[in-house]
């Protein structure tokens, strides 16, 4: 009925004193704030990292040895599977009709040389023909791996733009020879940079054929085999085919387990999911917990203002008002308090989440639902917890109201 | 008959001890009647008063107002009758420091559940009628005492209530303005409305046309202001 009335009283209030009104609303003000940000960070991680799982495309699985290990026991079991082989990658080449692309491949990581410069930590990978696509690969300038440096196990290989800037500044590190271990590489190419993906570099990289790779590393290592399928309907599939290829390669028996791991982009953004649902859930709660400290904080300075303006309600009371009109306004300031909080934290949150925009490669965005949440939220916060106090203000006789001094 | 009360109790419990605040008052009060409620202090009469203004309801006994039994009330029925049928004056003025005089006067309307523009248009009638015209943007801090209390009137006449009920109201003003006021509410009963007067000074009592003077809880004598008849029956 006074809506504007109470409203106004409110918004009068926070204006009158803005430190203390700064103080009572900081709880809801950081509540509000955190879940806009976690809800906008998480959101543009998800979207952020599926755009990059998938970038080689989501109708690529993957074959290993070990597959997606989650606990200790698992990979100890893993460790005495058979290997992945060359012979594996030959053979769903050959046989599985919805595959458009198998492509072998292995990982190290160690140190490469040119000359008396050195750089660390860099992910050496052996890969067959069809690399380019599955790792999403383009060059910059000279060429990529061709079938021929693959099956004459050529000592060739392509690097990533930041080992070329690392061992060969200022210098063309085409047709020069690195060190990578034991073994000396020509450079026949240099990739077009790809920026980083959650803080890790995806510059940082030496390619060369499988064949030269285990040559190299003795022969005797589980590969990895990524499996192209046509397009995403075809996966499902292409990735029957070639487990049923694999179980029969190794005589498995229907029904026992699969002795070899099989990974779809779905798996990992499965566990992403759940490891980012995780930190969502602990957020939140951190969140709540700054909301009933924030709701509590309002509670007590309702309180404290029932109470100054006793003599105000008695007044109102003895014009007509009844109890439910003082009980309505003061959840309305209440409301209005928390609500006021919930907008400047609604702000701080978007304000957060442009930050992290600006300063990060993810794409965090406030979508209208978290807005929608930041005001229901802070709303809910000073019904509920103006509730007691204007109770309390509804209750009071107006007799011993008008005589308070 | 405006107001019948017929043998009205009011009991307190204090501890374990009860006070028999009002121990059987008969009172009738007729439309445009100007009453004063005379009494010393513990005589009962702010008991009397408060029941009179339905801010409290009786022990025992009945109050009709209108006809309407107040004793059975529910709260939000005896809010309604506050705001319909009566206008409080307090010594304490009692305006809301915050707000400026129109809506002070305002302030019954609102409850009343009258539309905005009407609400002003009244208030600002009402504030016009006693002399504040030129005042309804002032906040009540901003006024003299008399001004203060001259809102308070105002907005308790604002609802046109039956009975304008006042507690004492010259008790912060100096002499001359106390004696505006009571001009003020010499007018207002001329007007055709029903002024109660509560008070202890037999000098404000004795601008009313009628006395009540309470004592133990009990309406001891009830009297014609033989000089204010005469004067007014004169005039």
């Amino acid at each position: 009925m006074n809506l504007r009335e109470s409203t106004g009283i409110a918004l009068g209030a926070i204006r009158a004193n803005k430190l203390r009104s700064f103080l009572t609303l900081l709880g809801t003000i950081i509540g509000v704030a955190s879940v806009i940000s976690v809800i906008a960070i998480v959101q543009g991680l998800n979207s952020f990292v599926s755009d990059k799982l998938l970038n080689a495309g989501s109708n690529v699985f993957e074959i290993d040895k070990f597959g997606f290990i989650t606990s200790n026991d698992a990979y100890v079991e893993a460790l005495r599977r058979p290997d992945i082989t060359l012979d594996d990658a030959d053979a769903l080449r050959l046989s599985v009709p919805h595959a458009v692309m198998v492509v072998a491949g292995d990982n190290r990581v160690t140190r490469v040389h040119y000359r008396n410069k050195h750089v660390d930590g860099v992910q050496i990978r052996g890969r067959g023909p069809g690399y380019d696509v599955i790792d999403d690969l383009t060059i910059a300038s000279g060429r990529h791996l061709t079938d021929t440096d693959d099956t004459h196990r050529e000592l060739v290989c392509i690097i990533g733009p930041e080992i070329a800037d690392e061992l060969f500044p200022g210098m063309d590190p085409l047709d020069k020879d690195i060190r990578v271990g034991e073994q000396t590489l020509r450079v026949v190419g240099i990739t077009v940079p790809k920026g980083k993906m959650l803080g890790q570099s995806q510059d940082r990289f030496v390619i060369m054929p499988i064949r030269t790779y285990l040559k190299i590393h003795n022969d005797r290592e589980s590969i990895v085999i990524d499996i192209k399928s046509a397009d995403q309907a075809s996966l499902p599939i292409a990735v029957q085919e070639a487990r049923n290829i694999l179980r029969g390669r190794r005589h498995l028996a229907p029904g026992r387990p699969d002795n070899f791991g099989l990974t779809t982009a779905d798996t990992w953004m499965d566990f992403y999911r759940q490891l980012t649902g995780g930190i969502f859930v602990v957020m939140i709660g951190m969140a709540a917990i700054s909301l009933v400290v924030g709701g509590i904080v309002i509670m007590n300075i309702m309180l404290v203002s029932v109470t100054e303006r006793t003599r105000e309600i008695g007044i109102r009371k003895a014009l007509g008002a009844r109890s439910r009109d003082i009980l309505a306004q003061f959840l309305v300031e209440a409301t209005t308090l928390s609500l006021s909080g919930g907008v400047i934290g609604i702000l701080a949150g978007v304000g957060l989440a442009l930050l992290v925009r600006l300063a990060t490669p993810l794409p965090a965005g406030v979508s209208l639902s978290a807005l929608t949440l930041g005001i229901v939220m802070s709303s809910l916060v000073g019904i509920f917890f103006g509730s007691y106090p204007a109770t309390r203000a509804a209750k009071l006789d107006p007799i011993e109201a008008l005589r308070y001094e | 008959m405006l107001i019948e009360i017929r043998d009205l109790h009011r009991v307190y419990q204090v501890g374990t001890e009860e006070v028999h605040a009002l121990n059987g008052v008969d009172l009738d009060i007729e439309q445009n009647e100007y009453v004063a409620i005379m009494g010393p202090s513990g005589s009962g009469k702010s008991t009397l008063m408060n029941l009179l203004g339905c801010l409290d309801t009786p022990t025992g006994g009945s109050y009709r107002l209108k006809g309407q039994e107040i004793a059975k009330m529910s709260d939000d029925q005896l809010a309604r009758i506050r705001n319909q049928e009566i206008g409080f004056v307090f010594q304490t003025f009692n305006l809301l420091a915050r707000a400026d005089a129109l809506h002070n006067v305002e302030l019954p309307l609102v409850y009343a559940g009258i539309k905005h523009e009407e609400r002003r248009k009244r208030a600002r009638e009402t504030l016009e009628l006693v002399g504040l015209g030129d005042r309804m943007k002032h906040k009540p801090n901003e006024l003299s005492g008399g001004q203060r209390q001259r809102v308070a009137i105002a907005r308790a006449l604002v609802n046109r209530p039956s009975i304008i009920l006042a507690d004492e109201p010259t008790g912060n003003l100096d002499t001359a303005t106390g004696e505006d006021i009571m001009a003020a509410f010499r007018r207002i009963w001329n007007q055709g409305n029903t002024v109660i007067l509560v008070t202890h000074e037999p000098d404000i009592a004795r601008h009313a046309n009628r006395v009540v003077r309470m004592r133990d809880g009990k309406i001891e004598s009830d009297t014609v202001n033989e000089e204010v008849v005469q004067a007014d029956a004169s005039s």
